[in-house]
């Protein structure tokens, strides 16, 4: 699962469904943005499934819980930096573990 | 003495000293005033002690939003935005004030009520950061008291000595507020939205307030005291009896189950409703989706509104009725000629024949809520049907819509079509309905408005408008007739399944699935578990042939056991 996107130089890119039961609410948000400031990489997410695209520092609570991810929806994670593809990998595994909650199978 | 009404937002009743809040307390310092990072630190400092002492007190799921609350202290956009207004002159506190507006505003425009009710959360924690910029101390309880202020931010509310505090008096705020849902859980009173409470408490040391009437008393003079004191000691009756029955499914005395469902009219109803031991949901009323708008709500709106409330609810059944607005509750954007009898005009499904494309969103929100959801047996059902043409109207909107979404790639299963039975017509061919119907649900208060010519809004008739009337008692047993002969299931979802008398009287006629307010799960309860079936069947036969509703309610009364 996730479709990634080999952009070339520093910069990783991956595409995938956020399952959660309530979409990113606080508590998945939470989970994912801890993931992300563990790295050096700037990191932006934006969500697909949304009529107008928004995107929002994969490090700021705030902005993410701002894209309004409902279950079900596309997001898209971009990391630029010398230690993108590992954030890219602990994001994807994070998000589908469930971020912390059961997921909707 | 002074009495103040405002707007129940949690039940029970409490008597005791008060406690103002008014804003902050600035001259009460406990520290000096720090830089933006240091105010920071101390934010965080106090949102963590508040999260561990929540924790440790079993209170997880608030605990939990403090925990967030930290993370958004650290947020560096906000961050960033508040040192920006620092550097171009603000003073510290307004500075991060404004960045948390900011921050807040995009999320409280979500139409997702729980991302939306974050806003509120990043204002709390910018006005906490800008507090500790001014040195300022919490504002806290001395003593066990009931907490009087214009409202209350939802840390504050935390932070307050869940010990201390025995009720909140708000002369702002709304029943679905952050103090609400604490005072909910804490098992305390709350009334908000409370005209004049700050101007009136000038002076006033002790008070009353009644979170199931929504009335406040200012230093209550000894009648009213002892009034007071009568209901706490009623409500904590009834709440241990209502503990003792929350393991009990609905049933009468002698074990025949009837299914407890719930009337929602929103979704974070449906979150309460279900923790109330509701076992489905035979009204879902969508008008919140429609109402008090500029625009129709888009079909991705509903579509997430409608879903959460079908994944609350897991396999049980969520019936959703089609829009019901019309006259009476005209909408903005779905402009209708001004009509002198709006109950009797062009409403419910009546409106499909000339504006079908505002069913037909809505047709096509619930087929892909459903499919998102993923339940099996999705159920719909149509307000104002009067006879078959109606229904078939619905139906070919239904199957329009089931097209226009396969179109777009949407597995969507076909929802049941149901009827509610609430015009008298469709009462009179209730056995022609029952043929096509996939189930009805009852509408006893619009049809006890229709069948006694009574206006439901009118005061004057309040005395006639009783669905214990025996017309209405026959119609509904005709109702029955119908649904049994061609083996449909038959629900009721008027105030009526709510009531403790209705509920006996609908058993005893043959309905076996209740629909009401979670608040009458209880009462309910208990009224049905005092009798058997056919003692229920008896006491109903006996009513048909009454003349009036009083005499119901007197003869019902008289052979139930005392609860």
């Amino acid at each position: 699962m996730g479709e990634r996107t080999d952009v070339g130089g520093s910069l990783r890119e991956v595409t995938l469904r956020i399952l959660n039961p309530s979409g990113l609410h606080a508590r998945p948000a939470a989970v994912f943005v801890r993931g992300a400031t563990g790295f050096h990489s700037e990191i932006r997410v934006a969500n697909l499934s949304r009529e107008t695209e928004r995107d929002a520092s994969a490090k700021s609570v705030i902005g993410v819980l701002g894209l309004g991810v409902s279950a079900g929806d596309e997001v898209r994670i971009r990391a630029d930096g010398e230690d993108a593809e590992a954030a890219i990998a602990a994001l994807v595994e994070l998000i589908e573990e469930g971020l912390g909650e059961a997921r909707t199978s | 003495m002074k009495r103040l009404q405002g707007i129940a937002a949690a039940p029970g009743v409490a008597l005791e000293p008060l406690s103002l809040v008014r804003g902050s307390p600035a001259s009460d310092h406990a520290t000096e005033p720090v830089d933006l990072d240091g105010a920071v630190s101390e934010a965080a400092r106090q949102l963590e002690q508040l999260a561990a002492r929540l924790r440790a007190g079993g209170r997880s799921d608030e605990a939990a939003i403090f925990e967030a609350q930290i993370l958004m202290a650290h947020d560096e956009a906000l961050l960033d935005e508040a040192r920006h207004l620092i550097a171009s002159g603000e003073p510290s506190d307004r500075a991060i004030s404004l960045a948390g507006e900011r921050a807040a505003a995009p999320l409280e425009a979500l139409s997702d009520e729980l991302l939306a009710a974050r806003g509120t959360d990043v204002r709390d924690v910018a006005e906490r950061i800008a507090r500790a910029v001014r040195g300022e101390r919490q504002p806290s309880l001395e003593q066990r008291s009931i907490i009087v202020a214009q409202d209350i931010a939802p840390s504050m509310a935390a932070e307050l000595d869940s010990e201390l505090l025995a009720g909140i008096a708000l002369e702002g705020g709304s029943p679905s507020a952050h103090a609400c849902i604490l005072a909910r859980a804490l098992g305390i009173p709350a009334v908000v939205a409370i005209p004049g409470l700050m101007r009136a408490v000038a002076g006033a040391s002790r008070m009353s307030i009644d979170g199931v009437s929504g009335e406040v008393v200012l230093d209550p003079d000894d009648v009213s005291e002892a009034a007071s004191r009568e209901r706490m000691v009623d409500l904590r009756h009834q709440r241990e009896a209502d503990d003792r029955l929350r393991q009990h499914p609905l049933a009468t005395a002698d074990g025949h189950r009837i299914i407890m469902a719930a009337n929602v009219s929103r979704p974070d109803e449906a979150e309460r409703a279900r923790s109330a031991g509701a076992e489905a949901v035979g009204l879902f009323r969508t008008e919140f989706a429609f109402l008090d708008r500029a625009r129709a709500p888009s079909e991705d709106e509903q579509t997430r509104a409608y879903a959460r409330v079908l994944r609350t609810f897991g396999g049980a059944e969520v019936v959703l009725r089609l829009l019901d607005v019309g006259g009476d509750k005209p909408l903005p954007y779905l402009p209708q000629p001004a009509e002198a009898n709006p109950f009797l005009g062009v409403r419910g499904i009546r409106i499909g024949a000339e504006q079908p494309d505002v069913l037909l969103v809505q047709l096509r929100a619930f087929i892909r809520a459903a499919a998102d959801a993923q339940v099996d047996a999705p159920a719909l059902m149509l307000p104002m049907v009067a006879d078959l043409a109606d229904l078939h109207q619905g139906r070919r909107l239904l199957d329009t819509a089931m097209t226009q979404t396969a179109a777009r790639g949407v597995a969507g299963v076909q929802p049941r079509l149901g009827v509610m039975i609430e015009v008298p017509a469709a009462v009179l061919v209730a056995d022609q309905l029952a043929t096509e119907a996939a189930f009805f649900s009852i509408g006893t208060n619009d049809l006890t408005q229709y069948l006694l010519a009574a206006d439901r809004g009118n005061a004057a008739l309040a005395a006639r408008q009783d669905p214990l009337h025996p017309a209405v008692l026959r119609a509904i047993s005709q109702v029955v007739t119908a649904a049994e002969d061609h083996r449909i299931p038959v629900g009721v979802c008027g105030e009526m399944a709510g009531d403790a008398i209705g509920a006996v009287v609908l058993i005893g006629l043959g309905i076996r699935e209740l629909s009401m307010d979670p608040a009458s799960f209880g009462v309910i309860k208990r009224a049905v578990g005092g009798l058997t079936r056919d003692e229920m069947r008896a006491v109903a036969a006996e009513c048909l042939q009454l003349a009036d509703a009083v005499a119901v309610r007197n003869l019902v009364t008289s052979r139930s056991p005392t609860s």
